[in-house]
């Protein structure tokens, strides 16, 4: 099981997709990052089926940022395959969220994420969120299994 | 199980006879022959069930010592039978007033004596239990002692408790005085033959639904017609097998599920009172009276009989039309104007057919009208129609009584289930709204903030890319779209906590007031590190809430005065208490802009404002949540202030009132 350097961004709304990756870029994380739009697509990037069948399955993503209200197939449900798959069971989840209901937070944690992180409306606040996010999850953290 | 009788009396002869009476009944008997005798005893044997108790003891007087027992705890509700002189009118009431159960004159009859005691063991016991308590009792009526004791031996090993009589009379009087579970009588008998018994049993409302066995014999044609015509349940040819006569009788039995009668029997003992001024004819008439089994309560006058009748119960009053004193019309007419006896059949006695007389007595209310003789069958016959009338009337009463009570509790157990349904839906809507309420403010927190993501963030974007491009102008109105869509994302913010809260439960426990308003102190310099704020918070204030529910009330009502004193000079905020009457009220206090009174009452309402938010920005939510928060915990809130002199809100939070759901 390899891991490059890939971020696996999981969101629908282009907007939020171009605000993310704008901030980013501003807080100089240079990772490739690869933008999927709903969770079917997350899980056929992750498990190289369907749309990704041709992709080496081998390349894991170093962080999935998800998040949770997405078409088809939902956030927390997909956070759930992939902890219980073994390929992608380690791989850090960080669940990205407008709501800060509780609830949505507990879940992730229950289910394995490794950080909650609500998207705030002030985009300083958020790129400085995605400035931290990009310090612990790419450099600071070490992946397990490396 | 076997019951203690108590037995008092003087003579020897009284005792002996009722001690073999009550033994031969399954009884142990205990013999006292004075009062201090019967002390010991009571004293001594706390498991006395019941006690026979004579008047004239040779150491004092019977009723003093039913007083005795009456006023001890432990004894107060022991069935007491007396026994003294038929005679003897004012013992009698004596006895009675001071709370006998029963009094049974002499010259007794012991079977009698034994039918009362049962009786009254009766009572006292709930209906089940005295049907578990009794084995299956099985009554045998035959005149040849014989084929009697046949069946006897041949039920008994079948398990069955078996009770004999020689006549049908006989079998009557046993038949309401044990309550057996079914009864096998012979048809053919002198005096009441079988189907007589059968016809007379199905008279009795106590008895109608004991199954019946009738043995016939063979010679005689149409015998089956006769016995199921007089109500038998089963019968069979005296003549055969005795295993065919048990298999049959086993079957009846099952087929009848027979349950003793509730309703007391028209043969049990039944108990008449005679008014009369002659003793003579009362001695006579008494006499006649006991050898059919009636209990017979004497009264020499009309003031005697009124007087009687407060104490003692009876089935049926015998009244001499001419007597001495208030006389026997006059009598009659109180009797029946009296709620609790009217009920009571009244038979007028005189000595001469007089038709005048007859009119005027049973214009007065009596029942019947008999003429004076010494032959006793007529009154006989009419003593038993008006019971029988009485009986009837009884249990249409009871049974309209049930089937009212019945409906009664039909419409109650309707009216309960309507409730509880009606109830059940609105739980059910108010969980449905609720859930409803959910899933909106869910939606609200995600999707309209979404929108002002990007009109922040692009805005941001322009600013930051291509500010230097843009004049002072175009930059100005970007910063103003950045600030309304952050405001309208705070509005979101606290309608939603507005909302969450109002919909909150509450759980308390011991939460640190002045730990808590510590933090919200702290964080409120961190996130204006350049203000100068003297914050005071009185020390150990302990409560008993919602911790969750506190910091948001802590954080608005401390935030409002750290916002509200940003213009004054010297900024001072407060938390401390005071004590109103029984209550500690918490007061948070500021030296800010302060509010004019008179918009007080709507500073708890949201949206309201009472500054410009140029001045001091805000949603206008958090005092109402607040107040919630507040009014979940079963407190009250309140707040006073003057423009330019600060504010000062109080509220209390009751120690451990339930909070609302």
């Amino acid at each position: 099981m390899k891991r490059n350097n890939i971020i696996l961004l999981v969101e629908d709304n282009a907007d939020d997709v171009e605000l993310t990756l704008r901030a980013f870029r501003s807080s100089k994380v240079l990772n490739e990052i690869v933008v999927v739009s709903d969770g079917v697509e997350a899980l056929d990037y992750l498990f190289a089926t369907g749309s990704h069948a041709g992709r080496d399955r081998k390349l894991l993503p170093e962080v999935v940022l998800l998040d949770l209200k997405l078409p088809k197939i939902g956030g927390l449900e997909v956070l759930k395959r992939m902890r219980a798959d073994e390929r992608t069971r380690r791989i850090p989840v960080v669940v990205l969220t407008s709501s800060n209901e509780e609830r949505d937070i507990l879940s992730s944690y229950d289910l394995g994420a490794n950080s909650f992180v609500r998207k705030p409306v002030d985009f300083a606040q958020f790129a400085d969120a995605a400035r931290q996010l990009g310090m612990y999850w790419l450099v600071t953290n070490q992946p397990a299994g490396m | 199980m076997t019951r203690t009788v108590l037995i008092v009396d003087d003579s020897l002869t009284v005792r002996m006879d009722l001690a073999e009476a009550f033994e031969a009944a399954g009884f142990r008997p205990l013999l006292c022959a004075s009062i201090r005798e019967a002390r010991d005893a009571l004293a001594a044997a706390p498991t006395i069930d019941l006690v026979i108790l004579d008047v004239l003891l040779p150491d004092g007087d019977g009723v003093q010592l039913l007083e005795e027992i009456r006023t001890a705890t432990a004894t107060r509700d022991l069935p007491i039978l007396m026994l003294s002189n038929e005679a003897d009118v004012k013992n009698r009431i004596r006895g009675l007033k001071m709370g006998a159960d029963d009094y049974v004159g002499k010259p007794y009859d012991a079977g009698y004596v034994v039918a009362r005691a049962r009786e009254l063991l009766r009572q006292r016991l709930p209906e089940e239990e005295s049907i578990l308590a009794e084995k299956v009792t099985i009554l045998v009526i035959d005149d040849s002692i014989t084929s009697r004791e046949e069946l006897k031996t041949a039920l008994e090993r079948s398990g069955y408790d078996v009770i004999t009589a020689a006549s049908g009379e006989q079998g009557l009087r046993l038949a309401s005085a044990h309550r057996p579970a079914a009864l096998i009588v012979d048809g053919v008998m002198p005096g009441m033959d079988g189907a007589g018994v059968i016809r007379r049993l199905r008279l009795d409302a106590a008895l109608r639904g004991l199954p019946c066995l009738l043995l016939t014999a063979s010679e005689e044609q149409g015998a089956e017609l006769t016995a199921l015509d007089a109500g038998a349940d089963a019968f069979v040819r005296k003549e055969e097998d005795m295993d065919v006569i048990l298999a049959r009788f086993a079957a009846m039995l099952r087929t009848a599920g027979t349950a003793p009668g509730a309703a007391s029997s028209l043969s049990s003992p039944k108990r008449i009172l005679a008014v009369d001024d002659s003793m003579t004819y009362l001695q006579a008439l008494a006499s006649a009276l006991r050898d059919e089994g009636y209990d017979v309560v004497l009264a020499h006058s009309g003031e005697e009989a009124i007087e009687m009748l407060a104490v003692q119960n009876v089935d049926c009053i015998l009244m001499d039309l001419l007597m001495p004193g208030i006389g026997g019309q006059e009598t009659c007419r109180r009797i029946k104007a009296s709620p609790t006896l009217r009920n009571t059949p009244l038979i007028m006695l005189t000595a001469v057919e007089n038709r005048q007389a007859l009119i005027e007595g049973l214009g007065t209310g009596a029942d019947d009208y008999v003429a004076k003789s010494n032959e006793f069958d007529v009154l006989r016959a009419r003593i038993q129609a008006q019971m029988r009338r009485k009986q009837f009337e009884d249990e249409n009463r009871r049974i309209r009584d049930q089937l009212l009570h019945s409906e009664l509790e039909a419409a109650e157990a309707r009216a309960a289930r309507e409730l509880a349904e009606a109830k059940a839906a609105l739980v059910e809507e108010l969980k449905y709204k609720n859930r409803e309420l959910e899933a909106f403010s869910y939606s609200v927190s995600h999707d309209l903030r979404a929108p002002l993501r990007s009109i922040d963030g692009f805005s941001q974007a322009l600013i930051e890319d291509w500010g230097d491009r843009l004049d002072e102008n175009a930059r100005n109105y970007l910063h103003r779209i950045r600030a309304a869509a952050q405001r309208m994302a705070a509005l979101i913010d606290d309608m939603l906590l507005l909302s969450r809260i109002s919909r909150a439960e509450v759980n308390r426990e011991r939460v640190d007031l002045t730990s808590l308003a510590k933090v919200v102190a702290e964080e409120l310099k961190q996130q204006n590190p350049e203000r100068v704020v003297a914050v005071q918070i009185e020390r150990g204030l302990i409560v008993n809430a919602d911790p969750g529910l506190l910091r948001v009330l802590l954080d608005n009502l401390l935030g409002n005065a750290w916002k509200f004193t940003a213009r004054t000079a010297d900024a001072r905020v407060e938390l401390r208490t005071q004590t109103q009457g029984e209550d500690t009220v918490f007061v948070v206090n500021d030296n800010g802009a302060g509010f004019d009174m008179e918009h007080a009452g709507v500073l708890f309402q949201p949206f309201q404002r009472l500054h410009d938010a140029a001045d001091f920005p805000g949603t206008g939510i958090g005092l109402a949540t607040v107040q919630r928060v507040v009014d979940h915990h079963g407190g009250r809130i309140w707040a006073e202030g003057k423009p330019g002199a600060g504010a000062t809100v109080f509220f209390t939070i009751p120690h451990s009132r339930g909070a609302r759901q």
